[in-house]
């Protein structure tokens, strides 16, 4: 659990803000509400092709007031600045109600909110290193030279190098007496390269694919990832992938580095453990689960070497803070533990309506302008034992280590999945041997986390953050990490993604 | 609040021009209003009555043969936030590295303005119940639990430059969207299931009745799905899923950068027969079923704009950049700039055919009828081989006659490929969205020998 510091809040007016609008919607006649003021600033810098293709800062200022109202929910936002959000509190109280009471009539079973929203307090991201204080010139300097890097061959199509900094502030306020003030500070980046070669063209991430990898904390993060003594091993590699053999088709043993199993985790573990999914609230757009909501403390999700921990208090961890968005405070709980599952993710929302006594604080919003729904926090894979060098020398000839994330698909209950990884190799003599692209893996989620028998240990195991995660209807995205060290499967089956690609 | 008036969003421009310091500036004002109602089978879940402002700085300093710039965006218009964004990029482009490539921007232009509609824009809560109400009941007449959205948005976006250019649109959208399916886990993969969705420009045009019918009618007819191994068969593949394909072709198909890259599948082949002949695409924001703004993210006039005729591949889409790069002429598909991405096709239209559903199901003979396709994405972008998941109803098809719905199946397959297998297009296209983002305007497609490779439930 966290203790955050309790101390006066450096910024009265915004608590006295999302004080008033919560008042203001009791007095009107809500059963319960909330406000929450969000301060947004970002800065990213990305370099393509050697020069600043996209230097942006953008902020983000609103108010969100929630209504709880005979049994339905209200949401009404505006954006700022201060004055403009303080006009606007009487005309947002007024608005959500009037819609919780039109909504009222069609809930078939009342909202309920389970446990209580009375927390008070501070939390700031431990930051070393304030990233908006660092020049701009030292950070064009880190990303120019890291650029450079992955230059000087004729093969290399595209090369980035970019780096995204970003602080949110939230001052909230609840009918329960809770009022929080949290300050969360994250920040990444990434270098990748695209090579063309004999008609293949292929790219190569560091340290992941997609938008980089990112971790609460300042600018300390982006000098640890070493993005320039990574560029031109990123580089080549994408030039000899396009040299590459097509990864065969066939069933062999798996071993995944922690990158590729991040996304394992965040589509085969969190998200069907997420109880709005469970329940079929989810079902619209991204698909319900296989997991019923019996299932806690029957179903086998795995080996028994397999366990996830859901840690919103882990350091460094993208969904590390001291409250959700329903007020509720973070903490530490086991998802599966010895591959059997424990428990759901929840919000007070989905908690109330399981007959849950309280929530496990992941319910989530994408700033000020959506309401808060269940979302994956930072889940991650237990760590075994050993190096990654022990693991793969204890692997027969012919199994495939992949890793970092090129493309995934799943289906509506998370269960058949499908996912290509930026790069392979073919295990001959306990180490690396044949590079191999386009390594394409399915499976079933049960079946495959059944099939983990190693899982290597403390010193390979660090959190990997996703920065992208769609969900809800409309869409929000969310942010989160996942730990995980290397781990094996065996006998997974690797597809055929066409053999006229070779 | 309400959507800004092109007077007022050029008079907020013009001051944050007048204060620039910088050799080239564009101001981008974006608004939105937004009123949702989702829900489950016990009711609405969430709902939302809100706008947002978006307004983007981007400020060039001309260095050599190229330019320092930058941009920094704020959600609100009050001066003082604007002036601070002002200020915000013009700090960054003071230190960024010359861009060499950068053309400047892009003078006056006449665009055709669009205005939102008003009855979009005041549809009410009371009026989303109804919609709700009504396919919840018919829902659960039937034992089904239902879930979805009802949704009216209106936008408008405005650009402005140091140069000269000055425009100014707005768009209206309402979308009502049901799934349903038998309860419980596993729903989907055991039970019936079937999504239906109108999105339309007006609020008065979207056919919640028609929606309510079509979801609930073909969930009842998805019950007790049987088993089907997955291997290469014929498909009738509904509107819902060809979007769900051809929503990847918008930027790394068409597009200028993965053109230039060899990513694409333009890449060598323009001028070629690349698909089926019955395959023809525009990309075109006039169409009546999209009327989306006349302008790109540089303010660059667009309209309809041919990409494949008869199954001949034109150029790519491009942006002043990308146009400047490949010796193109600007195609008007520029993304909010600056943007590393490069142009994209977001007004899909794949034309209409000649087949009738019952003429198309015909040809199809024996195979599968796919409705929806789920979570798709790429494998690999210069073929586009894509993999994904079917939903909301697999049937299959017999002499031509609907029968009995198949457990749902994942397709690793070449769009390319499909393309090229095109064997009918029907007669009615319709707007329609997928999960990965983007609408466009698609018919049903024939496609032969689609190659499914594994079972949801193996």
């Amino acid at each position: 659990m966290v203790h955050p510091t309790v101390k006066p809040s450096s910024a009265h007016s915004m608590e006295a803000l999302a004080r008033s609008a919560v008042d203001e919607a009791m007095a009107r006649g809500a059963d319960a509400a909330d406000a929450r003021i969000v301060r947004c600033a970002e800065e990213r810098l990305v370099i393509q092709n050697g020069a600043l293709k996209e230097s942006d800062a953008p902020e983000d200022f609103g108010i969100a007031v929630r209504v709880f109202k005979d049994g339905a929910v209200g949401f009404a936002a505006a954006p700022g600045p201060y004055p403009a959000m303080r006009n606007a509190v009487s005309g947002l109280v007024r608005r959500c109600l009037a819609s919780a009471r039109d909504l009222a009539p069609l809930r078939r079973v009342p909202v309920r909110l389970a446990g209580r929203a009375d927390a008070c307090g501070e939390y700031a991201t431990p930051v070393e290193e304030d990233p908006f204080m660092v020049s701009l010139e030292e950070k064009l300097e880190l990303l120019m030279r890291a650029s450079e890097r992955l230059g000087g061959r004729r093969e290399v199509v595209s090369r980035l190098a970019g780096m995204s900094l970003r602080r949110e502030e939230q001052w909230m306020a609840t009918s329960d007496g809770g009022a929080t003030h949290q300050v969360l500070v994250r920040s990444g980046g990434r270098v990748e390269a695209i090579a063309r070669a004999r008609g293949v063209v292929e790219r190569r991430s560091y340290p992941n694919a997609l938008e980089g990898d990112f971790r609460s904390g300042g600018f300390e993060v982006v000098r640890a990832l070493d993005l320039e003594g990574n560029a031109e091993r990123v580089r080549d590699e994408a030039i000899a992938l396009c040299h590459a053999d097509v990864c065969p088709p066939g069933q062999r043993t798996l071993i995944l580095g922690g990158g590729q199993l991040a996304l394992q985790i965040h589509e085969s573990v969190g998200h069907p453990t997420e109880l709005d999914r469970v329940l079929g609230e989810e079902r619209d757009l991204a698909g319900g689960s296989f997991a019923a909501a019996t299932d806690p403390g029957s179903l086998e999700y795995g080996s028994e070497c397999v366990s996830f921990v859901a840690d919103s208090t882990v350091a460094g961890g993208l969904d590390t803070r001291g409250w959700d968005d329903d007020g509720v405070p973070s903490g530490r709980f086991d998802i599966v533990r010895d591959g059997q599952l424990r428990a759901f993710q929840s919000g007070r929302i989905s908690a109330g309506r399981a007959g849950a006594e309280s929530s496990r604080s992941v319910s989530r919003a994408e700033g000020w302008y959506a309401p808060p729904i269940d979302r994956i926090t930072n889940v991650s894979l237990a760590p075994g034992h050993g190096s990654l060098d022990d693991l793969l020398a204890e692997t027969e000839d012919g199994a495939i280590l992949a890793d970092t994330i090129k493309t995934w698909s799943i289906d509506q209950e998370r269960r058949n999945f499908q996912f290509t990884c930026e790069v392979g190799w073919e295990i001959r003599g306990g180490r690396r041997s044949r590079l191999l692209r386009l390594p394409t893996y399915q499976g079933s989620t049960l079946d495959f986390w059944k099939r983990c028998d190693r899982i290597a240990g403390p010193e390979e195991w660090r959190l990997w953050g996703v920065v992208n995660c769609g969900k809800g209807n409309p869409m929000q995205v969310a942010e989160m990490s996942h730990g995980a060290a290397p781990a094996r499967f065996r006998g997974v089956q690797f597809v055929d993604v066409g053999s006229r690609l070779a | 609040m309400a959507l800004l008036e092109e007077d007022h969003a050029f008079e907020i421009a013009d001051a944050v021009l007048a204060a620039s310091e910088a050799d080239e500036t564009e101001v981008t004002i974006n608004c939105v209003e937004d009123r949702f109602v989702r829900f489950g089978h016990e009711g609405p879940t969430q709902s939302a009555d809100r706008e947002r402002y978006d307004l983007a700085v981007r400020v060039r300093f001309r260095d050599g043969e190229g330019f320092r710039e930058a941009k920094a965006s704020c959600g609100s218009l009050d001066e003082a936030t604007v002036l601070d964004a002002l200020g915000r990029a013009e700090i960054l482009a003071r230190v960024a590295s010359p861009d060499r490539g950068a053309v400047p921007l892009g003078g006056a232009v006449e665009v055709e303005g669009t205005a939102p509609s008003r009855p979009t824009q005041d549809h009410s809560f009371k009026e989303k119940a109804e919609w709700v109400e009504a396919a919840l009941l018919r829902c659960e007449a039937e034992s089904l639990h239902g879930g979805g959205l009802a949704r009216t948005t209106v936008a408008s976006m405005s650009i402005v430059n140091s140069a000269g250019r000055r425009v100014h649109g707005a768009t209206s959208r309402a979308e009502f969207a049901l799934t349903c399916a038998d309860g419980g886990a596993d729903a989907e993969t055991v039970g019936g299931s079937a999504s239906s969705a109108s999105v339309r420009c007006f609020v008065d045009q979207v056919d919640v009745g028609g929606v309510i019918e079509d979801a609930v009618t073909s969930a009842v007819r998805a019950r007790d799905p049987e088993d089907m191994e997955a291997s290469p068969v014929d498909v009738l593949l509904e509107p819902q899923a060809v979007a769900a394909l051809m929503t990847f072709t918008s930027g790394m198909g068409f597009g200028a950068r993965g053109f230039h890259e060899g990513s694409s599948f333009l890449t060598g082949r323009v001028g070629e027969r690349l698909f089926s002949e019955e395959v023809s695409i525009s990309d075109d924001p006039t169409h009546p079923d999209l009327r989306g703004l006349r302008f790109d993210g540089e303010g660059t006039p667009r309209g309809a704009h041919p990409l494949v005729t008869s199954g001949t591949a034109h150029g790519p889409v491009t942006d002043s950049f990308w146009a400047g790069q490949l010796g193109l002429s600007n195609t008007g598909h520029s993304q909010a700039q600056p943007s590393t991405s490069g142009p994209s096709a977001g007004h899909l239209v794949v034309a209409e055919g000649e087949l009738s559903r019952a003429e198309l199901l015909e040809r199809l003979g024996d195979g599968l009828l796919v409705r929806q396709l789920h979570y798709v994405n790429v494998v690999e972008p210069r073929e586009l081989v894509l993999t994904g998941m079917t939903r909301g109803g697999v049937f299959r098809v017999k002499d031509g006659a609907v029968g009995r719905a198949i457990g749902n199946l994942r397709f690793t397959q070449s769009l390319v490929e499909a393309l090229r297998a095109v064997d009918g297009v029907g007669d009615r296209a319709t707007r329609v969205g997928s999960l990965m983002g983007g609408e466009l305007v698609a018919p049903a497609l024939l496609i032969r020998d689609f190659k499914f490779t594994s079972k949801a439930r193996s």
